[in-house]
């Protein structure tokens, strides 16, 4: 078994104008995906990202301070699943919830370095 | 993983924390209110993936708590007026409104300021639904079929009233009290009937604005202050118009007419409900509007089939809303009724009261109705002119293949 990480970009809620009740659906959506991917027993991790972030660039270190309406594809957050190789994560990304918010699921593998 | 929520929870704390913080800020502030509830629920649903508190309400509310000190904080920056809250007695003060029966009132002020004579009629349904019920924009326009711009509109015209009539947010007392319930229960009705006689396709969305009514009705009945007969009699008459329903749309989501309607499929709990109600709201000897179309409705569900209606019972019932609310739409119901009853002469006493452009852009009713009457004396040809000048003019779908089906039954009549 391997481990990936499923990346969630894009479909920020904050600028999307949902409103109570559709972010209440949305959130139930990702409980069901949540809890499917528990009984499964593949789930390893994962966290939501706040907005805001700060970045670091260069060799002058320059540090800019940004909301998400100034990046273009932020990230919203991540689950850690383990499974067999890309094309079983990339099932188990069918029920992300955001695709119809124009939300994107980059799948990447994590790598193990020998000991 | 615990994954289940109570249904609407999202919603119906958004109503909640508006009014309290409202409250709490006044209305000069009601939109950084309602940016900062926005932003609590936001937060709740990203945080709320992974990890669901055990009390969902407990953790909104102190969300909403936290976020009305931040708020403040900001504001203060900003140097705008504002009562003195510190974190002493004033944030002990703030805790008390958060408590149940508070919450409640403050619910109540805000449905109170909603239906502000100073609002203009129209505006104050999309108010309430906005702030009352926790609709965003897009559900209002939605439900109201209606454009978001003209949602906008109304809205930013409300608040801009509310500003420049400088509205207190509270419940009126003494004489100024009964006139304001009036224009609340009208209110409710309106946005009840918005549900009930919409016919948007999809049903999730009549149901949630007749069920939003009348959870703001029980809001009104649970307080002694707002409690009265005709609030009992509105209540009644929304339990019974909701008990149809379902029954309403067959599963090809056409309208069905109470005629063609299966009556098992109608809901008796809420006729029930609806009963109580009417007990209640007849022990006072006034009676209201609501009263009287609370009975007739009741009268609709008391019949075992449609045959067996009590027609003359309606009738009088009509005349009696009639006289106390005189109306083209009631007379127009009245004729149908005599049709329905087999009085044509009577009937066309009432027809000849009415002009096709007493009913706006309702018209297509009334032509409706003179077919059905032309139908009914076997003058089939006129009869087809008045369905044609009834699909000239009706705007909504199902309305439109309902009245098609009526045609197609007419030419076969007429052959």
């Amino acid at each position: 078994m391997k481990e990936f990480m499923m990346i969630f970009i894009g479909a920020d809620y904050a600028d999307l104008g949902l409103s109570p009740e559709e972010l209440q659906n949305r959130m139930g959506k990702w409980f069901a995906w949540g809890n499917k991917m528990e009984e499964a027993g593949i789930l390893r991790g994962g966290n939501a990202l706040n907005p805001d972030m700060r970045r670091i660039v260069g060799q002058n270190r320059t540090v800019t301070d940004l909301t998400s309406a100034e990046v273009k594809e932020i990230v919203g957050g991540y689950y850690l699943v383990e499974a067999q190789d890309f094309d079983a994560v990339e099932k188990v990304a069918q029920d992300f919830p955001d695709y119809d918010l124009g939300g994107t699921v980059e799948i990447r593998e994590i790598m193990v370095f020998d000991k | 993983m615990e994954s289940q929520l109570i249904d609407h929870l999202f919603r119906h704390h958004s109503g909640k924390m508006v009014s309290v913080l409202t409250r709490i800020f006044g209305l000069e502030h009601l939109e950084v209110v309602e940016d900062a509830v926005q932003d609590t629920f936001i937060k709740a649903s990203l945080i709320w993936r992974n990890n669901p508190p055990e009390n969902p309400e407990a953790w909104l509310t102190k969300a909403a708590k936290n976020r009305v000190l931040d708020i403040f904080r900001t504001l203060k920056t900003e140097k705008k007026h504002l009562p003195n809250i510190t974190l002493g007695t004033d944030a002990i003060a703030i805790n008390e409104l958060f408590l149940g029966s508070e919450i409640e009132d403050a619910q109540l002020r805000m449905i109170f300021t909603a239906c502000h004579p100073d609002l203009d009629s129209r505006d104050r349904i999309s108010f309430a639904l906005k702030t009352v019920s926790g609709f965003s924009i897009k559900e209002i326009a939605s439900a109201l079929l209606t454009k978001e711009d003209t949602i906008k509109k109304r809205l930013s015209r409300a608040r801009k009233s509310i500003q420049t009539s400088q509205l207190k947010f509270n419940i009126p007392q003494g004489k100024a009290l009964p006139v304001r319930l009036e224009s609340v229960m009208e209110v409710l009705y309106l946005i009840f009937n918005e549900g009930f006689h919409s016919n948007k396709k999809e049903k999730l969305v009549r149901k949630e604005l007749c069920g939003e009514a009348m959870r703001l009705c029980q809001m009104l009945l649970k307080n002694e202050h707002t409690r009265s007969s005709a609030v009992y009699a509105l209540f009644a008459l929304m339990c019974f118009h909701s008990a149809r329903l379902d029954a309403k749309i067959n599963t090809d989501n056409e309208v069905l007419d109470l005629k063609e309607q299966d009556r098992n499929q109608w809901h008796f709990p809420l006729v029930e409900l609806g009963n109580t109600m009417m007990t209640k709201a007849v022990k006072n000897a006034a009676f209201s509007c609501y009263h009287y179309e609370a009975a007739i409705a009741a009268e609709h569900l008391r019949a075992l089939s449609f045959e067996k209606t009590n027609w003359n019972q309606i009738l009088e019932w009509y005349e009696h809303l009639n006289a106390l609310q005189p109306m083209p739409s009631h007379v127009l119901t009245m004729a149908v009724v005599c049709i329905q009853n087999n009085n044509l002469t009577r009937a066309k006493i009432y027809f000849d009261q009415l002009h096709p452009n007493d009913f706006a852009q309702r018209v297509y009713l009334y032509y409706g109705a003179k077919a059905d009457y032309y139908t009914a004396i076997k003058a089939y040809k006129r009869a087809i002119k008045h369905i044609d000048l009834a699909l000239n003019t009706v705007t909504n779908q199902l309305e439109k293949k309902y009245l098609q089906r009526k045609k197609s039954s007419l030419l076969k009549l007429e052959q």
